[in-house]
């Protein structure tokens, strides 16, 4: 085989001087033009930890695919931006309790669906609701509507919606939130009954223009929208799952909004790049240690007790969560009904009271294994919880997962202590779920079975007096708590960035609500 | 020529089946059970039921892996029982993230590595080889998570040049949007060919038929640029091929540090979430494009360099 050397000699340099100079050229007005991308007039640039996974409500699989659902569809209700949870009108002009099982509601009458599909009746009401507790839909967020019986269509725009027994959380996750998304009947069924990640059918100020998936999703305004004109023509929002990448991107310009991680609130604190700002808001996760109470090494209270009392909250916080978050009382978060203001254990250490209460116990060379998830809070956390039991001659050896293992341990018998973190609604009875004596082993990893708080989580459901609900919940973590298998620690924080251009609209937990996004 | 190109893809095609085979009980291995976590905590019974049976997890191990070769041998990767979408179409949308990553990177390292080597090389133990020497060991040892995460703070951050994220549309802005990825994982490549091709080319200049070049009175440059680097090349040719392995490890760090989509990202996500489907799908192509690089590396060899046809 003979070769032509000539075109290969030739092709390589004439190529090397030509990208050289091509490269040279074209460097210059692309470093102008990204100065100039972020700021683009019109487009709203934020981040979101996860990418889009349907664009049906009632497989919806939480925040991610809300913030887009909400503002392409309409709710009853949504909830209003500020520091303060509550919730505003949305698709209805009316609703109200007509008593402890029946909501009457009206709808506006300027909503529409896309593609055709007419206007919002209350078909679509009793259609989308329905359709979460339906067997055939088999929707894992059925649990988020209670007890909903059916809905009444008794107008074209009127309704009831009717529940089997009192249910308190409608108000707060039902309805303003994942479940309470309104999709048109006409176009899902026409869909085969299930929305898959296109939209069928849209209603709300934005569209779904365009989603590249795990690249970005773009909205545009909705140009039949005839409710209050959204400000910003276009918001592009971003799957970044790492905040330090979400971060660089923000102090590039490329973002107008993201999460920050909690070790950069102090370099934010000092001063936001491009005349941004932070946004310091408490979160409604909660972190705590747990004991399994299954347990042969864990059976004695008397153990458990002394483990509360030496993991000393302040240390951790300092360390883990660069002293951005604070201590937490129970698995309710402040702003909600049912947080206490006090927890049984104080946060910091007492390692004499430790000490005794481990000496009452009669335990000896007591060793354990605690298992965490491998994120470098939580690895900090479990490091700093062996050191402090080590304090009182518990030897503690850390268990590292990765999340797919981690997430997996309830069903664990052999599981001894575990250092956990839960996402919440804001509604108490999100938090209470996971601890009944029929989640043991499922999400009850601590395996903590006690009828009263069984008792308590049923029963501050139905009830609508917030005052004996907020009781309700304060004495059902005491349970916990008086049990030996938690400590709690904290509830972390959501610190936001934006950009000087964006006047952001969040929601107390600091998630945004991106159809109440204004302009600086 | 046939009978070499035959045979190497015929090994191709048996590794490809091993490597699957292997992903396919390794990631059966893993502990975590993937119905609970895809499907979250408030996953009834019966949804988790049916999850299981689409997946075909409530099969033996050995039917599970017959159904899937089955399937790909009709050339359905499965469909991804969260989303309903099909397995090859969720892999076939990041893939071309991944290539052009990867292609750049090699790209401009070459080209680079190449003209660097030679350059060192046509002037041995100069300063300019020295320097070249230099340089080349510091990109080598420059690792990639720090070239990015250096690169963008001084690029992206500090100049605002270059884009931190994303991929862009169209050429040119998915060209910028290339550039300091491409460069995270290229750099060390740089240093890497141009060490390889100086050594090649130093060895390839001592040779009789460039001694009767130079006698014949051809310029230094021809017969660096011409005759020698011919010869000179092959290795990286080969080390080009095998280097896509390495590329397609580096391209989920640079994936995630610059959130850009990609095979590696898709991976990561799927294996996390326990998503089997998407991560055999991801994992069989990228398998397939190792595999197809060092085939094709293999044969480029074989038309340059007889001997390798032979295996003498």
């Amino acid at each position: 085989m003979r070769l032509e050397w000539k075109k290969a000699s030739v092709g390589r340099r004439n190529f090397l001087r030509g990208a050289t100079a091509l490269g040279a050229a074209s460097m210059l007005p692309m470093g102008w033009a990204s100065r100039a991308m972020a700021q683009e007039d019109g487009v709203l640039r934020i981040r979101s930890y996860g990418d889009l996974s349907t664009m049906d409500p009632a497989h919806s699989v939480g925040v991610v695919d809300e913030n887009i659902h909400a503002s392409v569809y309409n709710k009853l209700i949504q909830y209003k931006p500020g520091t303060e949870w509550g919730w505003q009108m949305d698709a209805a002009a009316m609703i109200e309790q007509a008593d402890a099982t029946h909501i009457n509601f009206a709808l506006r009458d300027d909503i529409g669906f896309t593609n055709g599909h007419g206007a919002m009746t209350a078909e679509d009401v009793k259609f989308s609701f329905e359709r979460i507790i339906a067997d055939a839909t088999e929707s894992p967020n059925k649990p988020d509507m209670g007890p909903l019986s059916h809905v009444e269509v008794t107008g074209e725009r009127e309704g009831t919606i009717v529940l089997n027994d009192p249910f308190a959380p409608l108000w707060t996750i039902a309805l303003p939130y994942i479940t309470g998304n309104i999709v048109s009947k006409a176009a899902t069924e026409a869909a085969g009954g299930r929305i898959g990640t296109d939209p069928v059918a849209e209603s709300g100020p934005y569209l779904r223009a365009s989603w590249a998936a795990k690249e970005k999703t773009v909205l545009k305004r909705n140009p039949d929208w005839k409710g209050d004109a959204p400000v910003w023509d276009t918001i592009e929002i971003l799957p970044i799952d790492d905040e330090n990448t979400a971060e660089i991107a923000f102090d590039a310009g490329e973002l107008d909004l993201t999460r920050v991680s909690l070790g950069s609130v102090e370099r934010y604190r000092g001063g936001v790049p491009n005349g941004g700002a932070l946004i310091e808001n408490p979160s409604l996760y909660y972190v705590w240690l747990g004991m399994n109470l299954d347990h042969p090494k864990l059976q004695n209270i008397k153990l458990r007790q002394a483990i509360q009392h030496a993991i000393d909250v302040p240390s951790i916080l300092q360390a883990a969560y660069f002293s951005a978050a604070a201590p937490s009382t129970g698995i309710i978060a402040p702003g909600l009904i049912g947080h206490r203001p006090s927890e049984l254990v104080a946060p910091a250490a007492d390692f004499a009271k430790a000490a005794e209460l481990l000496a009452e116990s009669g335990e000896t060379n007591v060793s354990l294994t605690l298992d965490v998830l491998n994120k470098t809070e939580f690895t900090t956390t479990a490091q700093i919880i062996q050191a402090t039991l080590a304090q009182i001659g518990i030897t503690v050896e850390i268990n590292l997962l990765e999340s797919g293992a981690f997430w997996s341990s309830g069903e664990n018998e052999n599981l001894q202590l575990v250092l956990n973190r839960f996402s919440m609604a804001p509604d108490p009875s999100y938090a209470t779920a996971w601890f009944t004596t029929e989640q043991a082993g499922i999400w009850n990893w601590e395996r903590f079975r006690n009828e009263e708080f069984d008792m308590l989580h049923k029963a501050a459901s139905a009830e609508s007096d917030n005052a004996k609900r907020d009781e309700m919940y304060r004495r059902a973590q005491d349970l916990m708590e008086e049990s030996g298998a938690y400590r709690f620690i904290t509830h972390e924080a959501t610190p936001v960035v934006h950009s000087s251009r964006v006047a952001p609209a969040l929601r107390p937990d600091g998630l945004p609500l991106l159809r109440y996004f204004g302009k600086a | 020529m046939i009978q070499f190109a035959f045979k190497r893809f015929a090994l191709a095609a048996l590794i490809l089946v091993v490597a699957v085979t292997v992903m396919f009980l390794m990631i059966r291995a893993v502990p975590g059970d993937p119905v609970s976590i895809m499907l979250g905590p408030r996953a009834t019974p019966e949804l988790k039921a049916r999850l299981i049976a689409e997946m075909g997890l409530d099969q033996s191990l050995p039917k599970q892996l017959f159904i899937y070769f089955s399937g790909l041998l009709r050339g359905d990767l499965g469909v991804d029982v969260f989303s309903g979408r099909d397995v090859t179409t969720i892999v076939f949308e990041q893939l071309p993230h991944t290539l052009k990553l990867i292609f750049s990177a090699i790209l401009w390292s070459a080209l680079l590595g190449i003209g660097l080597g030679c350059y060192a090389a046509a002037h041995p133990n100069t300063w300019i080889d020295r320097a070249a020497a230099a340089i080349s060991v510091s990109f080598i040892a420059a690792p990639a998570f720090v070239v990015a995460l250096l690169s963008l703070l001084v690029f992206a951050v500090y100049l605002q040049w270059f884009p931190a994220i994303g991929v862009g549309e169209g050429f040119w802005d998915t060209a910028w949007h290339l550039v300091l990825p491409s460069l995270a994982i290229g750099l060390s490549w740089v240093g890497y060919i141009a060490r390889l091709v100086r050594a090649s080319m130093l060895e390839v200049l001592g040779e009789n038929h460039i001694r009767t070049a130079r006698a014949f009175g051809l310029s230094e440059r021809r017969i660096v640029g011409i005759y020698a680097l011919r010869i000179a090349i092959l290795p990286v040719v080969t080390v080009i091929g095998v280097g896509m392995g390495f590329l397609l490890s580096s391209a989920v760090f640079t994936e995630i540090v610059f959130a850009r989509p990609g095979l590696g990202k898709l991976v990561i996500d799927s294996i996390t979430s326990r998503n089997y489907p998407i991560v055999m799908g991801a994992v069989l192509v990228s398998t397939a494009l190792f595999v197809i690089s060092t085939a094709v590396a293999d044969l480029i060899n074989a038309i340059l360099d007889p001997r390798a046809r032979s295996g003498t």
